[in-house]
């Protein structure tokens, strides 16, 4: 079955754009980022060396996910506004190998952001820090943390596709949702409750760079720490799709 | 065994009832008519039994067993409209259709020719025409070569030549065995090649059966008494036959009658000659299945 999933993304021109607007603004970003100047220095080459590089890396490409998000909610709309879903269905497939195809294809994208993160990572580490190159494979488990979060929040697109079915209003739900309602709703809740949050919990996943550093000062910080955050992020993960297969298996196609 | 099982099949819109209580059954190697207008749940029928809709009650049965993806995929259906990638080519989208079904890829080939489609295989789904897009469609169905198809409104937007060709593949298919059930709102399609038929309006089912039982009922016999009868007479005379019904005045003195199931023109010649009666003139009329049709949904 997964064959026939490749046979509708590989000529699909919209994957590849979106794929390609990935890596070229987070290329662009890192890359733009060594040119920064703080308190009159340029930050140059201190910011690509190993090790915090990779945390650092993975923080910044927390920033392009929703692109990944956005390119799901694509694939999976596309599937009703076409009818495809329901089409597939009547060939002989079930609705659990529907949401399994998008489940792999959410592995694929979120392979893609990390191979995507450790691409640039050796390239701006070893070309713009090669001294620190002994140290380059120290922190990569930021990479693991950051695939983690994707597949998080793809898990959320792929529920909120499936619940609204056209592409523009889920973009626009799943945009308002990490953006605006969820930050909303943090504000109203006391902080031990709102760091159990879905999107705060995939955040906290990638922390920022130097959070333990102003830990120290202003006391630790509310969010938990990545370790933690692991498992209840997989927890997420497993729920959002349970609920997308319950959604779809429930309505009519 | 039955191909497939419709036992109280219901079906609701919020408070609109597509479907009451359908119970229908159909046999291996039926071409089986559903036949019904605009919105009288032929499609809703469909997409129960094809596991796309949900039904509100009832139960259906393939191949005897609960509905499955593995039954689903030993029948070809096309369902409402052609369903494809706009951006992928004809032969794209069937290869893909072709690995949803578990089928030979070998079998798209075949398909393509069959429905004509082999010279426009490169071209992209979306600039497809109307009737380009169902022949695709019923290609798709072809696919994996499956024990069933379920073609739903086939010659939507096909042309008169495309309309033949249709026909004839499901005649052509038909006479290899296989069960074919196809909903229709055009009475001379089912007409042409159905064994079976069921008439369904507002979700009610109105008759089903055997095409020439549906038919045979609705054929009428015409006759003419000689100039010696008078038309009190005979009309006294066809009262006293139980199964004889719906007597009504016909042109130049002539009658017409409906008979029951299993009398025949020459039961009725019989029987009125047995009481003195001749004939001047005796016709079986047939109706054809878009009369018979009004008088079922009037």
């Amino acid at each position: 079955m997964f064959r026939a999933e490749l046979r509708k993304i590989l000529p699909y021109r919209t994957v590849w754009i979106i794929l390609a607007l990935f890596i070229v603004l987070l290329a662009l970003f890192v890359s733009a980022g060594g040119n920064v100047v703080l308190n009159g220095q340029q930050v140059g080459a201190t910011l690509y060396t190993f090790p915090g590089l990779w945390q650092k890396l993975a923080y910044v490409a927390s920033y392009f996910n929703l692109l990944l998000g956005i390119l799901l909610v694509i694939l999976i709309t596309d599937e009703f506004q076409f009818r495809t879903f329901r089409q597939q269905v009547i060939d002989g497939a079930s609705v659990a190998e529907l949401l399994q195809n998008k489940l792999l294809v959410s592995g694929l994208l979120a392979a893609f952001g990390m191979l995507t993160v450790l691409g640039l990572g050796f390239y701006f580490g070893l070309t713009r820090a090669a001294d620190t190159a002994n140290q380059a494979t120290v922190g990569i488990t930021a990479v693991a943390l950051y695939g983690v979060q994707v597949l998080g929040l793809l898990s959320l697109a792929a529920l909120l596709a499936v619940l609204v079915r056209r592409s523009g209003p889920s973009i626009l739900l799943f945009l308002l949702y990490a953006w605006v309602v969820e930050p909303l709703l943090r504000f109203s809740l006391p902080d031990e409750l709102d760091r159990y949050l879905p999107a705060k919990i995939f955040n906290s996943l990638t922390p920022m760079p130097g959070q333990e550093v102003l830990d120290t000062m202003t006391g630790p910080s509310v969010a938990l720490l990545p370790t933690q955050a692991l498992p209840l992020a997989l927890v997420y993960t497993a729920v959002f799709w349970g609920l997308s297969y319950f959604v779809l298996r429930s309505r009519d196609l | 065994m039955a191909i497939l099982e419709l036992n109280n099949l219901s079906k609701a819109y919020g408070s609109t009832t597509a479907l009451r209580n359908l119970t229908l059954s159909v046999e291996p190697g039926s071409v089986y008519g559903l036949l019904g207008p605009n919105g009288s749940g032929k499609t809703t029928t469909l997409g129960i039994a094809l596991g796309v809709l949900r039904a509100s009650g009832g139960s259906v049965r393939w191949f005897g067993q609960a509905p499955s993806a593995s039954n689903r995929r030993r029948v070809g259906a096309l369902l409402e409209t052609p369903n494809f990638f706009p951006y992928l080519s004809a032969r794209q989208n069937l290869l893909l259709a072709a690995d949803v079904k578990h089928a030979d890829p070998s079998t798209v080939d075949r398909a393509l020719d069959v429905t004509g489609l082999g010279t426009r295989q490169h071209d992209a789904f979306k600039g497809f025409s109307l009737g380009m897009k169902q022949r695709l469609a019923l290609a798709s169905t072809l696919l994996g070569n499956p024990e069933v198809l379920v073609l739903d409104e086939p010659t939507n937007g096909l042309d008169p030549q495309g309309i033949a060709e249709v026909r004839g593949l499901v005649t052509r298919l038909a006479a290899d065995g296989k069960t074919i059930i196809i909903a229709s709102h055009l009475l001379d399609e089912i007409e042409k090649v159905c064994t079976h038929v069921a008439v369904l309006q507002r979700g009610d089912l109105r008759a089903a059966g055997p095409v020439h039982n549906i038919l045979a009922t609705a054929d009428r016999v015409v006759l003419r008494p000689a100039s010696d009868t008078s038309a009190t007479t005979l009309q006294q005379a066809l009262a006293t036959l139980p199964w004889v019904s719906d007597v009504r005045p016909e042109t130049a003195g002539s009658f017409s009658v409906a008979l029951s199931a299993g009398q025949g023109s020459a039961d009725l010649n019989r029987a009125l000659f047995a009481q003195g009666i001749a004939l001047a003139g005796l016709e079986v009329r047939h109706r054809s299945l878009e009369a018979q049709f009004l008088e079922l949904t009037k």
